[in-house]
């Protein structure tokens, strides 16, 4: 059974203005996503900035309210659970956030913001989780004295493993890590993508690993959705999604990437423009009409959901963007 | 002729803190050419903002402050000028432009307004024929509807588009020098990759001479002629891009060039890593600032003394440490 299974999430967000606050439009910025993640595994979610992925990361532990749509997580349907029921399943689902110095509270020491798991969820007496917080400095790779002192006290890559072991705690089996590594250095990204890769291993845990990085998403994933203005436009495994992409999108994603191997120095076909607003999106294949492909008029008044093109690859079926 | 566009020679630059002084580029020497691009790598406190701040003479006052070298352009050492002469080379001569556009450009002002001054400043024009250069220019940079445009707001434009608007203005005087520190960081791949065209086809228009200032080794790969590898304010590699991606020499820039994940690569292998953190600015070794995370490294001598530069063929030089001399 899988660990997590979305069902057509909708995520849309008034847009008020005027006097009277009257809504004037509506924000699609999630709009018609699912997937599923299987335990020990990694879906990796790419796409441009404001294409809805960290709106997705966030309605699956359920920091939002989807308009409509299913999160089943262990076979329960949490989509409309109030706090308390959340509470029980959070020890199950964690979070990692993009920047680390904002997700620890600045007046916490490192003791007191790892033992605050145990603390909500009435774990442990208070020897127990100090030991238990020692535990988890020393799996993320840092010294037990770190216990006493403040996030401040801490560089960049510091305070992301901080972060990772708060999530680790209470020994989830999926963590959602939202842009985990973009803040970050190149050599402490590669030191914490490591760290992930490795806690994966140990306790087969199952990420939902999100980044505008195509190269970081692929090295980190067992399979890859790729996002464009709220909706999945193709997915596949990692190893699939690089050498035989589909939509256009994903095509354009992967060319923009620039490498380091000057062997392979490429003539690159620019993507132009920016990606358009969710509010009041186009109809149809939305990238196609970014494009202004001549046949994106057809995939107006079509069936935009996605279709098997060979086993475990899925991609939007448009006439003006899907080879 | 045959003297560099800008050079930079034993540049050391400090900043008094609470902690006394601190030296946060010590010695660089560099070397930009005509018609080149430079790309300056290296991971955040490296130094390489501040050594273009340097050549800017734009440092965080009162407590940036240059302590010694020379900074040449066309052999004229810009380090001793006047302010009043260095406000001429500025945005004249050399221009720059910054991570984020949204912080270098003013909030409360038109774009079009932002440009037409700059070109007030620097240039015997009327004001009305400012305007009309300032749209041209907003078109040469591939701003759409630019007679609309130069009427928005900063805020009105997408990130992209802010960063076009800044490279407009920077390029507004025809400087012989555009300074890039961080242009596309703070950029999605797509319009990162529309940017550094932009910028590299503006370079093959003009002749001017670029150095672009990045932590990302990828970009450089694929629009610099030359590389300058920083590390905790040193220089520690420079040479052409091909020799460098080729060879690396120095173990920092092979780590960093390992580290970084591989599209071509099987997902979810672990990544070869630099271990341990750049040391910190208040006890930074005198010798090889590296030797902490050297996979080289075999003995601590290496870290009190001041490690010798070499020159290898091809003008590709690097700091010999004796960890790996032997091997050069």
């Amino acid at each position: 059974m899988a660990l997590l299974t979305v069902e057509d999430l909708k995520m849309y967000y008034p847009v008020r203005g005027g006097v009277f606050r009257r809504t004037r439009a509506v924000c699609k910025a999630v709009d018609g996503v699912g997937f599923s993640l299987e335990p020990g595994e990694t879906l990796g979610l790419v796409g441009e900035s404001g294409c809805g992925k960290s709106t997705v990361a966030k309605s699956v532990v359920r920091l939002l309210k989807p308009t409509s749509g299913r999160i089943v997580f262990e076979g329960n349907d949490i989509t409309r659970s109030g706090p308390a029921e959340l509470r029980g399943f959070r020890r199950e689902m964690q979070m990692v956030f993009q920047d680390p110095a904002e997700s620890l509270n600045p007046r916490h020491t490192i003791g007191q913001i790892l033992e605050e798991p145990f603390v909500i969820q009435k774990i442990g007496t208070r020897g127990e989780r100090s030991e238990w917080a020692a535990e988890l400095l020393r799996r993320v790779g840092l010294p037990v004295d770190a216990l006493g002192r403040y996030p401040f006290e801490f560089s960049g890559g510091q305070r992301q493993r901080i972060g990772i072991a708060r999530a680790l705690a209470l020994k989830p089996r999926l963590i959602v890590c939202d842009e985990p590594v973009s803040a970050l250095d190149v050599s402490v990204q590669a030191q914490v993508l490591n760290l992930l890769l490795e806690l994966q291993q140990q306790d087969r845990l199952a990420y939902l690993f999100i980044a505008h990085d195509l190269s970081v998403v692929q090295h980190m994933s067992d399979r890859v959705a790729v996002m464009y203005l709220g909706k999945i436009v193709e997915i596949a495994t990692a190893t699939e999604l690089y050498r035989n992409p589909r939509h256009a999108y994903t095509k354009a994603l992967l060319e923009s990437i620039p490498q380091v191997d000057l062997s392979r120095k490429r003539e690159r076909k620019l993507l132009k423009g920016d990606v358009p607003s969710p509010i009041n999106p186009p109809a149809g294949c939305a990238f196609g009409h970014r494009m202004r492909h001549p046949k994106w008029q057809e995939s107006v008044a079509m069936d935009l959901r996605l279709q098997e093109v060979s086993p475990g690859h899925w991609v939007q079926p448009c006439p003006c963007c899907t080879t | 002729m045959n003297e560099p566009l800008l050079e930079i020679r034993d540049l050391r630059v400090g900043f008094q803190t609470d902690h006394g002084l601190l030296v946060a580029v010590d010695d660089v020497d560099l070397t930009l050419e005509r018609g080149k691009m430079l790309g300056l790598v290296g991971e955040s406190g490296c130094g390489k903002s501040v050594t273009a701040r340097a050549i800017m003479r734009l440092l965080e006052q009162p407590s940036g402050q240059v302590l010694g070298g020379e900074v040449r352009l066309e052999g004229r050492d810009l380090l001793p000028l006047p302010l009043e002469a260095m406000r001429k080379v500025r945005g004249k001569e050399i221009a720059m432009i910054f991570q984020e556009p949204m912080t270098a450009l003013n909030p409360v002002h038109r774009v079009g307004r932002q440009i037409v001054e700059n070109l007030l400043l620097h240039e015997d024009l009327t004001p009305a024929a400012a305007l009309k250069r300032a749209v041209e220019l907003m078109e040469w940079v591939g701003i759409p509807a630019p007679d609309q445009r130069i009427h928005d707001y900063p805020h009105q434009l997408s990130g992209g588009m802010r960063q076009r608007v800044m490279i407009a203005m920077a390029l507004s005087c025809n400087p012989k020098i555009l300074i890039a520190d961080e242009p596309t960081t703070a950029l999605d791949v797509t319009v990162q990759a529309q940017i550094l065209d932009l910028i590299k086809r503006l370079q093959n228009e003009t002749g001017m001479a670029v150095i672009l200032i990045t932590h990302d080794l990828a970009v450089v790969a694929e629009t610099c002629d030359e590389l300058a590898v920083m590390y905790a304010g040193r220089l520690v590699e420079r040479g052409p891009v091909e020799s460098i991606f080729q060879s690396p020499l120095h173990p920092y820039t092979k780590g960093l060039m390992d580290c970084l994940p591989k599209l071509d690569h099987p997902p979810k292998t672990m990544l070869p890593i630099i271990p341990g953190m750049v040391p910190s600015l208040r006890d930074m070794p005198r010798g090889c600032r590296f030797a902490a995370r050297c996979p080289n490294a075999h003995d601590d001598s290496v870290l009190s003394e001041r490690q010798p530069w070499r020159e290898c063929s091809g003008g590709h030089g690097v700091e010999a440490c004796a960890c790996f001399a032997s091997t050069l």
